[in-house]
């Protein structure tokens, strides 16, 4: 399968998870397109799409936290950035995803 | 000046930015890719990342100071060049 191939089943598959949770793709287009084009590198790699900003580390348990959309796992921290950390997903309502800043979960008080 | 170390990942387009932040304020920095760093590397990284609390990248160190995430005007107040900034 193409990477534009796969990008195209991973958007098909995630817009099914995400939107039940409130989200959307982020309407930066050349982010989004950038962002999945990393996962489809990643899902080569190591078989899993995961997140392209945050560290596999050899750790199942801790690792699944963070394969995309990994919103449910983060979910207080990324409702309160109204972004996920990549920021391939926003909330339903932004429109201006350039305005949201990448707050780390301590940043925002939250405990993880 | 203070120094900057930084901890990125070559997939990650807010760990560009955050290199693009400082490279053009002219800002030096030392930066590792832990995507692309050995066993070892990696093992040390995510020991620094978790004294700090942190789990995401990028992860940068400003003199004893640590941002998590991409937050230019952090970045700018912690190297006092908020001026340099919009």
């Amino acid at each position: 399968m193409s990477v534009e191939s796969r990008k195209k089943a991973l958007r098909y598959f995630f817009a099914k998870v995400v939107e039940p949770l409130g989200f959307k793709f982020t309407p930066d287009h050349e982010l989004a397109e950038f962002l999945l084009e990393q996962e489809v590198t990643l899902e080569s790699k190591h078989g899993i799409s995961f997140c392209p900003c945050q560290p596999i580390r050899r750790d199942r348990a801790r690792d699944m936290q963070i394969v995309c959309p990994c919103i449910p796992f983060h979910r207080e921290h990324f409702d309160a950035m109204k972004r996920c950390w990549c920021g391939l997903f926003v909330h339903a309502d932004v429109t201006d995803p350039g305005s949201l800043p990448q707050l780390s979960a301590k940043d925002l008080g939250i405990e993880r | 000046m203070q120094e900057v170390r930084m901890y990125t990942l070559s997939t990650c387009p807010w760990c560009m930015k955050t290199k693009r932040f400082f490279a053009e304020h002219h800002i030096p920095f030392e930066f590792t890719d832990y995507d692309l760093a050995d066993d070892a590397t990696q093992a040390r990284i995510m020991r620094e990342l978790d004294a700090a609390g942190a789990s995401g990248f990028p992860f940068v160190r400003i003199g004893d100071q640590v941002v998590e995430g991409y937050q230019p005007a952090r970045f700018a107040k912690l190297l006092g060049i908020e001026s340099q900034v919009r």
